[in-house]
């Protein structure tokens, strides 16, 4: 079919017509008969489409269908191709070959007696009538069952060029309210135009709305809260009241930063959060509220009253994953958003040494003001930036690992047990940053002189770490790759995520601030790959629990994730050497994970494993579990294998109903 | 039979139908043509005449496209009073030099001449000329359903006096290339009328129609489109009414009593424009019809004046689940109930307010039951029955339209299988299958009186039914394609169908004649509304435009652009025909201030100006849901505007 026949008098070419031939049987079939097949079955199949387009047009629908075309034949009286059903999408495959080129269907052989034995499909839901206003005295509500007022593409249209809301006529498509009153009239007298002010007005149900919603969200009922969070996430057409709840969320942060007040803060942060999440929102035009605002939150020298019993840095970590997703999300290159970010937070870090190096005068912190820069800070800053991914820390964060390592033996062995704890706080988050990245660095051997002359003081405890990395579950078999491991720093109900290299690409769902924390880590390039998708997968499914907050403090969650391609085999941490385990999950809610060598995994507290290949470990209640920063990995309870039948359905039955819902940050919500 | 003998043997027939036996003979002995040729002879006329006049040029296919060239030419040189109307010339003259060419087997000249000045036809020829390329041989001419519209009709081109000199002018001139005075000689009829050239916009508010445009006489008869008297119904029970609000509110009464008396004060002026009420026999409202009206009239009083400072609620109905197996959809006049026609045949009907749905007693209950009582209608249904939804079986094809009578006892559905069916809302059963379409029926609607009803489809012929008969009462024949759209007029004497031959036309009950025919449509009209005065028919189109015409002329008076290229399916007048609801597939509701439309119009009667397009002026909001493509658009009583669209979660 040439391009110029495309338009009037397409046919099909005489090779369609040899192939078809030869598909049922008909071997040489001669140039000049198939020539007139091809012109008359062209034409015959243009007419039977001409009148299904009829019968497509009548069903009111703009899609053509099979039953369409049957009815078009029955019209020319010809029997019309029965059984034929339509699937969603009918990929055209093509094969080429032997210097001819073929499209086709593809047509699967059915084995009748796996089709006999499957279950009967499930009966197609019944058809039901709901009704909703579309509009009211001619303005449309914004209710979950009409399309957000303003579409994500108009509002981002918006913020970059906001002459077109100007030049807009009359904004008659967008169903927002009628123009009436003065602005009609002006409008009709057509004297002068003046630029309208914006006008933020806000109707009757908008203003209760964003009373009830900010009440609840700073309010102390938990209940409520979520679902105000959850409307807050999902409702469209929240965006007339953007402007005010980015206010609310920069003014709230100020006020609560001043007077040490946690909780709010991390009820604003989860307000951004859900804002975020919301589908239907545009944010770039309240960046500049929101983004001091979570960085505050990030870095502030002082969070919460007692510093030395509260635990805000996992507020440190929330917002640090949100300034992380707000990079993401909105980073262009005019805004240069993230590299500012980084720059933000590079500061905070800045050590005497380097400030001279590598900014310029006006960048300059006085020494002993930057010596002074609190532990907490540093802390924020480096979770900051280890959320931007692993190329930011190798940069910003391992250049300054000594000049960290000094503040940190500074602390330690001063006196203060708030600064002590920081210290430790800090150390911990550095070594659990940067080992990875050192790990894939540097080559092995690791010696500790090598790191301690390299590192300072951190040195030591980095070595240990990396070479356990290393040397951990399948150490130097390089059969399998390994994915390892989370600790439990003190004092941290809620571990967070380290961002791994094959965390970054994780997929939409943004990490949720999820307890249940997956670290993953490869010990081989090659495997990376693989490793990759798993633990992207395992991300998605732990953080796809429902958001809403489990009102009493979870127990945390370890999981540790191994794939290789060898067979099932006991494993565990303990036995590092076991060359090959599948997946390990140490949990004390049931949770789903799925590897590429179909396995689903679940525990309930009592540790029962389904029959699979897969090992469950329990993992004792919080209470016991031991809070050794430096050990990645000690799991205390019995390891279970069961035989290779994979059972998946069970599995996914009890974790859709028995699922806890996942704790996020307010389970901290007691300090307050 | 060789090709090269018919024309011999047209020739001959010629001969024979002039009763000249010698040269019959004569040419007979000469070509070798012996009697056994007989049988063949019974081409039709028309493809005679285009045997004969086109046979000295068959042999110079060449000769199509400069013909062409110069007719475009000639178009486009001549003065601007005349350009516009000469215009329309070309693309008749285009169609039938392509089928001229295919007759004669000239198939890559009608091919290399199509893919020439095809593509700068009018838009709205496009489809047309992509449907005509499928032909691509003689022999498939003679099957062609376009192809022989095009052959055996002829195209009406409507010029002004001064122009048609011109043309004439022109073809004189051409007299060594005869082609063109061929075809326009066979093919186009051109009407010829007095007065100026037409302008550009006025040429092309009528152009469009699968033949060209309708000539004017056609659109002489007078159309009766006044309503008609309302029966009086000062008997109803008004009491009641009084009772309630009495009840209700003590101060209101007065007030709302001095409105209803102005609605009744209304109805009695006699219209001019109006038919006498026994024009066509309407049947004698019975007694429970006139509790009905009644009602109905008091819900009309207190009816929301709308205008667009006062733009109407939407309820919109979502039916979910239902993919794309929900095709039409109706709500009842009083708007209580929905019924929805189905891709698998059924037909589901819901209740929707809280009245159930009750169905009829057994045979031997109904025996008990004493027929003198008042409520006797109330005691017949079972009482047990607590549907909300109720499924009709019966048909064997997709549903395409279901409609509700006038008084909610009855329902009408038309369906693939080509029958339309008469179900009864009391025992939910199917009454009456009235057989007489040949093929799947689109469209069937009541008289507004009840009683009748009409019925369009595949067959391009328009049917119009009485409950009491299984005949149709009238056959209406003249469409050029399917009928796919059908309304009665709101004072039931006409009819009006729209058609893929891209014409709406208006039939008399009472004659069965055509009294108007209307052009310019660029696509198929689907959906039909006449509003609320009787004078404006509605119509939209497959492409997404909306016309609307002047019953009085025949004339379109307003064209409304597409707005997107999904076809409209549902268009409403609101109950005091101000405002125009339109739905379309692509999910969105736009209403238009009708009162701006029909007040252009008489000023541009006035001033003799051109119908503009002033979309921006008419559309007062556009309503977007959230992917549920619009069935069916209804105005309550009470200008509420109800909605109906299946939710597709697909996209």
């Amino acid at each position: 079919m040439s391009d110029s026949e495309l338009g009037y008098g397409s046919s099909f070419t005489v090779d369609s017509v040899k192939v078809i031939a030869e598909s049922v049987g008909i071997g040489n079939l001669v140039d000049d008969a198939a020539k007139e097949l091809a012109d008359d079955v062209s034409y015959r199949l243009k007419i039977i489409v001409q009148d299904a387009m009829k019968f497509m047009q009548h069903s009111k629908r703009q899609k053509l269908s099979i039953t369409d075309i049957d009815h078009a034949l029955k019209v020319q009286n010809i029997e019309p191709q029965y059984g034929f059903i339509q699937p969603d999408s009918l990929p055209f495959r093509f094969a080429s070959g032997g210097g001819r080129e073929l499209h086709f269907i593809e047509e699967k052989d059915i084995d009748l007696s796996e089709i006999l034995s499957a279950p009967p499909p499930k009966i197609p839901l019944d058809v039901s009538l709901r009704a909703h206003w579309l509009s009211v005295d001619g303005v449309q509500p914004t209710v979950p069952e009409n399309p957000p007022p303003l579409s994500k593409e108009a509002q981002k249209l918006e913020s970059v060029d906001p002459i077109t809301k100007l030049s807009k006529p009359a904004n008659k498509d967008a169903a927002g309210k009628p123009v009436c009153g003065k602005a009609a009239r002006l409008k009709a007298s057509e004297s002068v135009h003046v630029k309208q002010l914006a006008t933020h007005e806000l109707s009757v149900e908008q203003q209760l709305y964003y009373k009830e919603i900010t009440e609840a969200c700073v309010g102390s009922d938990e209940g409520r809260r979520a679902e105000a969070l959850q409307s807050l996430a999902c409702d469209p057409g929240l965006h007339e009241m953007l402007p005010r709840m980015c206010t609310f969320i920069s003014e709230g942060v100020k006020v609560n930063v001043v007077q040490n007040n946690l909780a709010l803060l991390i009820y604003l942060m989860r307000m951004v959060k859900a804002m975020l999440d919301n589908q239907s929102l545009y944010l770039e035009k309240y960046l500049h509220e929101l983004i001091p605002s979570v960085s505050t939150c990030i870095v502030a020298r002082q969070l919460c009253m007692r510093p030395e019993v509260d635990n805000h840095w996992a507020l440190r970590d929330f917002a640090a994953r949100l300034m992380a997703q707000i990079c993401k999300t909105f980073n262009t290159s005019t805004n240069n958003l993230q590299t500012r970010v980084t720059r933000l937070f590079s500061k905070a870090l800045q050590c005497p040494s380097q400030t001279n190096n590598e900014s310029g005068p006006s960048m300059v912190p006085s020494m002993k003001e930057s010596e002074k820069t609190p532990l907490a800070s540093l802390y924020g800053a480096v979770q900051g930036l280890a959320e931007l991914g692993p190329e930011v820390v190798k940069v910003f964060i391992l250049s300054r690992v000594r000049w960290l390592g000094e503040r940190v033996e500074g602390a330690l062995s001063g006196i203060g047990g708030a600064d002590r704890l920081a210290a430790g706080n800090l150390k911990h988050q550095l070594l659990k940053v940067l080992a990875p990245v050192v790990r894939a660095h540097r080559q092995p051997p690791d010696l500790p002189d090598d790191y301690k002359r390299e590192y300072g003081y951190l040195g030591p405890s980095l070595q240990q770490m990396v070479s356990k990395l290393r040397s951990s579950p399948t150490g130097g078999n390089a059969g399998g790759a390994v994915a390892v491991v989370t600790c439990t720093p003190p004092l941290l109900p809620s571990p967070s995520p380290a961002p791994g290299p094959s965390l970054a690409p994780a997929p939409a769902p943004a990490p949720s601030p999820s307890p249940a924390s997956v670290t993953i880590q490869h010990t081989s390039q090659a495997h990376a790959k693989t490793i990759e998708s798993v633990a992207s997968r395992n991300v998605v499914i732990t953080s796809s629990a429902p958001q809403s907050p489990a009102p009493s403090t979870p127990p945390p969650q370890k999981f540790v994730i191994v794939s290789s391609q060898q067979k099932n085999q006991v494993f565990t941490n303990t036995q590092p050497a076991s060359s090959a385990g599948h997946i390990v999950m140490h949990s004390s809610q049931p949770t789903i994970v799925r590897s590429q060598n179909s396995v689903v995994v679940t525990s309930g507290p009592a540790g029962a494993a389904p029959p699979q290949k897969v090992v469950v470990v329990g993992v004792p209640p919080p209470a016991h579990q031991p809070h050794q920063p430096h050990q990645p990995h000690q799991p205390t309870a019995g390891v279970s294998q069961a035989p290779v039948s994979v059972v998946a359905k069970p599995v996914f039955a009890r974790s859709g109903s028995a699922q806890q819902p996942p704790p996020e940050l307010d389970d901290l919500s007691h300090l307050a | 039979m060789g090709d090269k003998s018919t024309p011999l043997l047209a020739v001959l027939q010629l001969l024979r139908k002039y009763n000249l036996k010698g040269t019959e003979d004569i040419l007979r002995k000469e070509a070798n043509l012996g009697d056994v040729e007989y049988e063949n002879l019974d081409l039709p006329e028309v493809e005679l005449a285009n045997i004969l006049t086109a046979h000295h040029t068959e042999s110079d296919p060449y000769s199509y496209e400069f013909a062409y060239d110069s007719l475009k030419k000639f178009v486009e040189n001549s003065l601007d009073v005349y350009k516009y109307e000469l215009s329309t010339l070309l693309y008749p003259v285009f169609v039938h030099m392509y089928l001229i060419l295919i007759l004669y087997d000239h198939n890559e000249h009608a091919i290399k001449i199509l893919e020439k000045f095809g593509p700068e036809q009018d838009e709205y020829y496009q489809d047309d000329l992509k449907r005509l390329c499928a032909v691509k041989n003689k022999d498939q001419v003679k099957g062609n359903e376009l192809a022989e519209i095009y052959s055996s009709n002829k195209f009406q081109v409507q010029l002004s006096r001064d122009a048609s000199t011109q043309l004439k002018r022109y073809l004189h001139e051409q007299k060594s290339s005869p082609i063109i005075i061929n075809i326009i000689k066979n093919h186009i009829q051109i009407d010829v009328c007095d007065g100026p050239g037409r302008s550009h916009a006025q040429v092309k508010s009528t152009l469009g129609g699968l033949l060209g445009e309708a000539s004017r006489n056609e659109n002489r008869t007078k159309v009766y489109y006044g309503l008609l008297k309302e029966p009086d119904l000062q008997i109803l029970p008004a009491q009641i009414e009084d009772e309630e609000e009495a009840e209700e509110t003590p101060d209101k009464p007065k007030k709302k009593k001095a409105k209803k008396d102005n609605i009744f004060m209304k109805k009695p002026k006699s219209d001019p424009n109006a038919p006498p009420n026994d024009r066509i026999p309407l049947p004698d409202l019975k007694e429970n019809d006139k509790v009905e009206k009644g009602k109905a009239l008091r819900e009309a009083a207190k009816r929301v004046q709308l205008g667009p400072e006062c733009l109407p609620s939407i309820c919109f109905y979502t039916l979910l689940n239902s993919g794309h197996t929900a095709i039409c959809a109706d709500i009842c006049d009083d708007s209580t109930l929905l019924a929805v026609g189905f891709n698998n045949s059924t037909i589901k009907v819901w209740t929707l307010t809280t009245v159930r749905l009750r169905g009829m007693k057994s045979a031997d209950k109904l025996q008990d039951i004493d027929r003198e009582a008042g409520d006797v209608l109330v005691r017949m249904m079972e009482e047990k029955d607590r549907e909300t939804c109720r499924t009709l079986f019966g048909h064997s094809g997709p549903v395409y339209k279901v409609s509700f009578d006038p008084f909610k006892t009855m329902l009408l559905s038309c369906s693939e299988d080509s029958t339309i069916r008469l179900w009864s809302l009391q025992c939910w059963t199917c009454i009456v299958v009235y057989r007489g379409h040949v093929w799947p029926v689109w469209d069937t609607r009541w008289s507004p009186h009840g009683h009748y009803f009409a019925s369009g489809g595949h067959d391009r012929i328009a049917r119009l039914w009485a409950t009491d008969h299984h005949q149709p009462l009238r056959i209406f024949a003249g469409h050029l394609s399917d009928i796919d759209c059908i309304q009665f007029h709101p004072n039931s004497n006409y009819i009006a169908t729209g058609s893929s031959d891209r014409t709406v036309r208006l039939w008399d009950c009472l004659t069965g004649t055509q009294v108007r025919i209307m052009t310019g449509h660029r696509s198929t009209p689907f959906t039909l509304a006449f509003s609320a005065c009787g004078r404006w028919l509605a119509s939209g189109g497959g492409a997404g435009e909306i016309q609307i015409w002047d019953l009085s002329s025949g004339l379109p008076s307003a064209a409304i652009p597409p707005a997107s290229n999904s076809p409209i399916h549902a268009l409403a007048f609101s109950r005091d025909g101000t405002i125009l609801a339109s739905g379309s597939l692509d999910s969105t509701i736009k209403l238009w201030d009708f009162a701006i439309i029909s007040d252009e119009n008489i000023n541009e009667e006035n001033g003799n100006a051109a119908p503009t397009q002033k979309e921006d002026k008419f559309l007062l909001r556009s309503y977007a849901t959230k992917n549920s493509p619009i069935k069916s658009l209804h105005f309550t009583r009470r200008n509420l505007l109800l909605a109906v669209g299946s939710y597709d979660g697909s996209v």
